[in-house]
C-alpha cells in the first residue's frame, strides 16, 4: 500500500521534472498546438508542415532578433479539454508565440488561457467568427471568417438564379457557422430556402436526406461542415439522381472527397482561399517544400508559415519580445506574406481575405469558377 | 400521389438500412440469449468486416481482376473469415476469463475490447474515412420526372435478399442442425446442458463465430451502399443493432429482425419528416419506451425470476 | 494429450494471423483520387509472424506456463494469507487518505502550473468516480449515461451565468441539485429495468442529453458550446487580468501583488480540493447510514433485500440521485475550469473512462477510486510520446484488467463478521 503512494509520488513529481525542464537557453520558442491524431490529423499535418517550414528557413536566415526560434508541438486532437491541457501545458514551457489551433472549438477555450497569460496566438485555420469577438489582445488570424466565406458562396448561389436551395449541415462549430451565414445571405437575396437542416457528423447513411432533397426539388445544395459526410451525401445523391449543384466550404476541398464521391464529385462547388501555392511569387517556397517531400497545396499549410512569419516580423517590427509589443504591431504594420499583404484591423482579423469560388473534378483539381 | 411515393421511398430507404442492422443484431441477440451479456466489440467485428472487404476488393482491383461476381465472393469470404476469427479471438480473449463472474465485469471488458480493436484499426489503417467502390450501380425507377422518381436501386435490392437468405438460413440452422439444437439447449441452461454432455465451450464460440460472420456480410453490404468506411463507424452501427435486438427481444432471432426494420424505418420517417438531427433521439427514445412498457421486447419470452 | 495441445496451439496461431495480417500487413491508402493497396514494410510482417510464434508457443507450453506462474510466491502473500483486521486496515486508509489530502494542500505551490492543472482535472475525475461509485460499485446499478448528469451540472453554471449573471458559488448547488433532479426523475421510470437493460438504458439518456444540447442551438449555442464561463471568486475577488463584473475586486490589486495567472490555477485547484474531500466525506457518511447498507443488500441479493422489507424503487432511487448529485456538483467544477463547454465533452467515451476508474479502483473502495483517477488521467499524460498507443493501451488494459484483477486496485472490504475456527 504504501509502496504504491511513493510509487505514484515519484511518477508525478518526474512528470513535474519533466514539464519543468529545459527554460534557459536563449531561444525563442513558438508553441504549434494542433491535432497529431485523431479524425482530423491531416489538417493538422497541413498546420505542423507549413509551420516547421517557416521555422527552418527563418533559421536559416539568422533567426530573430539573433535568437533562434524553437518549436514546441503539442497535440490536441480537436477536443476541447485536450486543449485547455496542452495551452496551459504551453504556458509552463515559457512559450510567448502560439500558432494554433486548428478547430474553432479547441482555439476558443485555448485563447483564454493564452490572453490571461499574455501569450500572442495566431490560428492559421480557425475561421469561427466568435473567436475574435470577445475585444482580446493577442488573438489574430491567417485565415478568413466564416462570416466572409458565407457571403461569398451564398452570392455566388444567387447570381446563378436559382429557384430553391437546399441548406445542409453537420451540427459543428465550423459547418453550421457557414451555413447559417449563407442562408441569410440568400434570404437577403430574395432566394427562397427549401430546407435547412443538420446531419449527425459521422453518419454514413444519408438515404432519408437524400430523397428529401429530391423530393425538396431544389437547384443549388450548400453543404456546411467538412468532405466525409458531403462525399458520401454526393454519392448518394448520384445513385438517386438528384440533380441539382452542390456546394461546399474549403472544409470539403480536399483530394479525399474523391476517393469518397468517386465520380460524383464533378462539379461540385467549393469556396477556398485563392490557390497561394499556384502564385508567382511563392514558386521558390513551394519548391522547398516539394523537396522536403511535403505537399504545400492543403488550405492550411501556406496559412501556417504565415503566422510564424508574422510572429517573426512582429518581433522585429517591434523591436520587443513582449507579446503585447508585437501585438501592437501586427496591428499598425503591414506585411508582406506568401498568402498577400497582411493588415490587421482591431480584433485581430485580417482586413481583407478572399474567397474564391472553384470548381472540383473527379480526378481531384480544381479550375476558378469567376 | 407524390407524397405517397415520398413516404414509399423513404419506406425502402428505412427497410434496406433496417435489415443490415437486423443482420448485425444477431450477433447481439445469440450471444446474449446463451451467455447473457452484451458483446459490446460486436459493432467492432462489423467494422472489421467492411475494412477486410475493401482490402480485397483494393487487392484483387490491383491484380486486374474485375470480374464483380468474383469481386463479391472472394471480398465475401476474406471478410466472414477475418470477422469470424476475430469474434472467436474476442470470445477467448476477453469474454471466456471472465465468464461467470459478477455481471459488470465481462461488460466492461468488453467496452475495453471495443476500444482497443477500434484503436486497432485505426492504427493500422488511419483515421481517414476511405472510400469504397460501388460495384453495385443503377436501379429501378417508378414515376415520372415531373412528378418524384421514385427509386430503388440494385444495391438495396441485394441487402434485402442477402438479409433474407441469411435470416432463413440461420433459422434452418438453429432449428434443424445438431449444433443448432446444441445452441437452444445452451441458452435453455448452460449447466444442464454441460452435463448433458455438450461441449459448452464450443458453442459458446461458435454464436460468437456466427454472430461475426454475419456482421462480416454486413459490412461488404453496407461498405457498398453507404460508400465510405473510418474505424470509428462500427461502434454507432453497434449500438444501433443493439438497439434493435433489444427492441425485438433480445434472444430472440425473429425479433431481431422485426427489431431492426422497425428500427430502421422509424430512422427513416424521423429523417424524412422531421429532422434528421433527431434521428438518434427517436430511436433512444423507441428503445426506452419499448423496454418501460415490455420489458423483454416485442418477441421476447418474459423473464422468469430465479431464486 | 500433446497431440491435442499441439492441434491447439496451431489453431490458435493461425487466428492469430488471420486476424493481424489482412489488416495491418496492408494498408490502404488514398493516392490522389483513387485507393491503392500498400503491403506493410518488412520489418512489420515480421512482427505479425513473430506475435504468431509467440501464441503458438503459449498455446503449446501453456500447462507449463501457468504452472510456473503459480508456483512464483506472490509478492503480497501476508495480506492475501491473513487479512488484516477490519478496523485497523480502514484506520490505515483514512489515514493515507489524510496524508494524501495534507499533501495535495501544500503540492501545488511547489510544482509548476501545468501539474497543477492537470491535478484539478484529476480531482474532478475523483469527484465523478467517487460519485459513480455509489451508483455502480455499492448499488450495483450499471449505469453508462453518468455523463449526461455531469453535463446537466456544467450547463446549468453556463447556462445561469451566461443569461442571470450567477457566480460559480450560486451555481455549484444548483447544478448539483438540478442534476440531482434529473436523476430523480430519469431514474424513476427505469429503475425497475435490471443490470443490462438499465445499462443500455442509461446509455440512450446519456445520447439523447446531449443530442438535445447539440441541438438545441437557441439557447445552448449547440455545437458551439457557451463561453466566457466565468471563473470562482474569493469573497468577491477576481482572479482574472482584468475584473470582469462591476463590485468585484481583483485578486493581485488586493494584496497589491503582480498578476500572475497562477494563482487563478491554484485557487481552482483547491476548490476542486476541497470539494473532492467533501464528496468523499459526505459519501463515506453514507455508507454507515441505514440507506448505504440497503444499497449493498440490494446488489448482493436483490429478492432477499426485497423480503426483508427494502423498498426496492425508494433504495435504488436514492443511490442514482446521489450519484447524479455529485456528477452536477463536479459538472460545475469542470465547467468553470474550461471557461467554455460543448457538448463535445459529453461523449460517450466519458462515461466508459469515468467506469473504469471506478473498477480499477476496486468497486466501492474510495481509497482505490482516488488512485485510480490519477492513474488513468496521469499515465496517459505521461505517455503522450505514444500518444498514438494510448487509447490502444487503456482498452488493452480494460480487459486485461477485468482478466486477471477483476477486484481492482484496492477491492473493499465490507464489514463483517467472521467465524473464528475453534483452536
Amino acid at each position: 500500500m504504501k509502496t504504491s503512494v511513493k510509487k505514484l509520488a515519484t511518477a508525478v513529481g518526474a512528470s513535474v521534472a519533466l514539464m519543468a525542464a529545459g527554460q534557459a537557453a536563449a531561444e525563442i520558442k513558438v508553441g504549434i498546438a494542433g491535432p497529431m491524431t485523431g479524425p482530423v490529423a491531416q489538417y493538422g499535418d497541413m498546420q505542423f508542415s507549413g509551420a516547421r517550414m517557416a521555422i527552418e528557413q527563418i533559421n536559416a536566415a539568422g533567426g530573430v532578433m539573433g535568437e533562434d526560434l524553437v518549436a514546441v508541438e503539442v497535440d490536441d486532437v480537436c477536443d476541447p479539454k485536450q486543449a485547455v491541457t496542452v495551452a496551459n501545458r504551453l504556458v509552463n514551457e515559457g512559450v510567448r508565440y502560439v500558432v494554433g489551433h486548428l478547430c474553432s472549438s479547441s482555439t476558443q477555450p485555448a485563447s483564454d488561457i493564452y490572453e490571461d497569460e499574455g501569450i500572442l496566438m495566431i490560428t492559421p485555420a480557425s475561421t469561427s467568427p466568435e473567436i475574435t469577438e470577445r475585444g482580446y489582445e493577442l488573438v489574430f488570424r491567417t485565415i478568413g471568417l466564416d462570416s466572409m466565406q458565407g457571403p461569398v458562396a451564398g452570392n455566388y448561389i444567387a447570381s446563378q438564379g436559382p429557384e430553391r436551395v437546399a441548406i445542409v449541415h453537420d451540427k459543428q462549430q465550423y459547418g453550421e457557422g457557414i451555413a447559417t451565414a449563407v442562408r441569410d445571405t440568400l434570404q437577403d437575396a430574395g432566394i427562397e430556402i427549401a430546407m435547412f437542416e443538420g446531419i449527425t457528423a459521422g453518419d454514413k447513411d444519408f438515404s432519408s436526406l437524400v430523397t428529401k432533397i429530391k423530393q425538396a426539388d431544389v437547384d443549388y445544395v450548400y453543404y456546411g461542415g467538412y468532405h466525409p459526410e458531403l462525399g458520401l451525401i454526393l454519392r448518394q445523391a448520384r445513385q438517386s439522381d438528384v440533380d441539382a449543384k452542390f456546394m461546399g466550404p474549403e472544409g470539403v476541398g480536399n483530394k479525399d472527397i474523391n476517393t469518397i464521391a468517386g465520380e460524383a464529385a464533378e462539379g461540385l462547388l467549393v469556396t477556398l482561399p485563392p490557390s497561394f501555392d499556384q502564385k508567382e511569387e511563392n514558386q521558390e517556397l513551394i519548391a522547398a517544400f516539394d523537396a522536403k517531400g511535403e505537399d504545400p497545396s492543403g488550405p492550411f499549410v501556406l496559412t501556417s508559415y504565415t503566422a510564424v512569419q508574422l510572429i517573426a516580423e512582429g518581433i522585429e517590427a517591434a523591436d520587443s519580445k513582449d507579446p503585447f509589443d508585437v501585438a501592437q504591431a501586427l496591428r499598425t504594420g503591414s506585411f508582406e506574406t506568401p498568402i498577400g499583404t497582411v493588415q490587421y484591423d482591431k480584433a485581430g482579423d485580417m482586413k481583407s481575405f478572399e474567397f474564391v469560388v472553384y470548381e472540383w473534378h473527379s480526378d481531384g483539381s480544381k479550375t476558378p469558377v469567376n | 400521389m407524390q407524397d405517397l411515393l415520398y413516404f414509399f421511398q423513404q419506406l425502402i430507404n428505412g427497410l434496406t438500412i433496417g435489415s443490415t442492422y437486423a443482420l448485425i443484431a444477431i450477433g447481439y441477440t445469440m450471444v446474449y440469449g446463451i451467455i447473457g451479456m452484451i458483446n459490446f466489440a460486436h459493432g467492432e467485428v462489423y467494422m472489421i468486416g467492411a475494412y477486410t472487404a475493401l482490402i480485397a476488393i483494393t487487392g484483387l482491383a490491383t491484380l486486374g481482376i474485375a470480374w464483380l461476381p468474383l469481386v463479391l465472393i472472394v471480398a465475401l469470404i476474406c471478410a466472414v473469415i477475418v470477422s469470424s476469427s476475430m469474434g472467436w479471438a474476442v470470445e477467448r480473449v476477453a469474454y471466456r476469463p471472465v465468464r461467470g463472474r459478477h455481471r459488470l465485469i465481462p461488460l466492461i471488458s468488453a467496452i475495453g475490447m471495443s476500444i482497443f480493436l477500434q484503436n486497432y484499426v485505426h492504427l493500422a489503417q488511419g483515421s481517414r474515412n476511405i472510400g469504397f467502390p460501388a460495384l453495385i450501380e443503377g436501379g429501378f425507377q417508378f414515376g415520372s420526372e415531373d412528378t418524384f422518381p421514385m427509386s430503388i436501386s440494385y444495391i438495396q435490392i441485394t441487402i434485402f435478399i442477402t438479409t433474407l437468405i441469411c435470416m432463413t438460413a440461420l433459422s434452418l440452422f438453429i432449428s434443424r442442425s445438431r449444433i443448432g439444437r446444441a445452441c437452444r439447449a445452451v441458452s435453455q441452461d448452460l449447466g444442464m446442458a454441460n452435463l448433458l454432455g455438450i461441449d459448452t465451450n464450443r458453442i459458446i464460440s461458435a454464436t460468437f463465430v456466427i454472430g461475426a460472420a454475419l456482421a462480416a456480410v454486413a459490412g461488404l453490404l453496407l461498405g457498398m451502399y453507404y460508400g465510405s468506411v473510418d474505424p470509428l463507424f462500427g461502434f454507432i452501427a453497434g449500438l444501433k443493432a443493439f438497439t434493435a435486438a433489444v427492441l425485438g427481444g433480445i434472444g430472440s432471432i425473429p425479433g431481431a429482425m422485426l427489431g431492426g426494420l422497425i428500427l430502421g424505418v422509424a430512422e427513416s420517417m424521423t429523417s424524412g419528416y422531421l429532422s434528421g438531427e433527431y434521428k438518434d433521439v427517436v430511436s433512444f427514445s423507441l428503445l426506452i419506451l419499448i423496454l418501460l412498457f415490455k420489458p423483454t421486447g416485442l418477441l421476447g419470452k418474459p423473464e422468469v425470476e430465479k431464486i | 494429450m500433446a497431440a491435442n495441445n499441439f492441434r491447439h496451439a496451431l489453431f490458435c496461431a493461425i487466428i492469430t494471423l488471420i486476424i493481424s495480417y489482412p489488416i495491418i500487413g496492408f494498408n490502404l491508402e488514398a493516392q490522389g483520387i483513387s485507393v491503392t493497396l500498400t503491403g506493410a514494410d518488412t520489418s512489420t510482417v515480421v512482427l505479425v509472424l513473430l506475435a504468431a510464434v509467440v501464441v503458438f508457443l503459449f498455446q503449446l507450453f501453456r500447462d507449463q506456463i501457468m504452472g510456473g506462474l503459480k508456483s512464483i510466491p506472490s509478492p503480497m502473500p501476508k495480506t492475501q494469507k491473513e487479512p488484516m483486521a477490519e478496523n485497523k486496515r480502514a484506520k490505515i486508509e483514512s489515514w493515507v487518505l489524510t496524508g494524501i489530502v495534507v499533501l495535495a494542500l501544500f503540492w501545488p505551490f511547489f510544482v509548476s502550473r501545468g501539474a497543477v492543472d492537470l491535478a484539478t482535472l484529476v480531482l474532478i475525475y475523483v469527484m465523478l468516480a467517487l460519485g459513480l461509485n455509489v451508483v455502480v460499485g455499492l448499488a450495483g446499478l450499471l449505469d453508462l449515461g453518468y455523463v449526461a448528469f455531469y453535463a446537466v451540472g456544467a450547463y446549468t453554471f453556463a447556462l445561469l451565468s451566461q443569461y442571470a449573471g450567477i457566480s460559480f458559488w450560486m451555481a455549484l448547488p444548483i447544478g448539483a441539485c438540478l442534476a440531482a433532479l434529473f436523476g430523480l426523475v430519469l431514474g424513476f421510470p427505469v429503475l425497475r429495468l435490471r443490470g443490462d437493460y438499465l445499462a443500455i438504458v442509461t446509455l440512450g439518456f446519456g445520447e439523447i442529453i446531449r443530442i438535445l444540447l447539440n441541438n438545441w442551438t437557441a439557447v445552448t449555442g449547440g455545437p458551439n458550446g457557451i463561453g466566457g464561463i466565468p471563473d470562482p471568486t474569493l469573497f468577491g475577488m477576481e482572479f482574472g487580468r482584468r475584473v470582469r463584473e462591476e463590485g468585484n475586486t481583483s485578486f493581485h490589486e488586493t494584496f497589491g501583488i503582480a498578476y500572475s495567472g497562477e494563482h487563478k490555477v491554484i485557487f481552482l485547484y483547491l476548490i476542486a480540493l476541497v470539494l473532492a474531500v467533501i464528496t468523499a466525506l459526505i459519501i463515506r457518511r453514507f455508507m454507515r447510514m441505514p440507506v448505504g447498507r440497503a444499497w449493498e443488500a440490494l446488489r448482493e441479493d436483490e429478492i432477499a433485500a426485497r423480503s426483508l422489507g427494502l423498498s426496492r424503487t425508494a433504495v435504488k432511487l436514492s443511490a442514482f440521485t446521489i450519484g447524479a448529485f455529485f456528477a452536477g456538483f463536479a459538472g460545475t467544477v469542470f465547467a468553470s475550469k474550461q471557461g467554455f463547454i460543448s457538448p463535445e465533452s459529453f461523449v460517450f467515451l466519458e462515461s466508459a473512462i469515468i467506469l473504469a476508474i471506478v473498477v480499477l479502483g476496486g468497486m466501492g473502495s474510495q481509497l482505490g477510486v482516488v488512485l485510480a483517477a490519477v492513474a488513468v488521467t496521469i499515465l496517459p499524460e505521461l505517455a503522450r510520446e505514444f500518444s498514438d498507443y494510448r487509447m490502444l493501451v487503456f482498452g488493452a488494459a480494460m480487459v486485461l484488467m477485468m482478466v486477471w484483477r477483476p477486484q481492482g486496485l484496492m477491492p473493499m472490504r465490507r464489514i463483517h463478521i467472521e467465524l473464528r475456527r475453534q483452536e
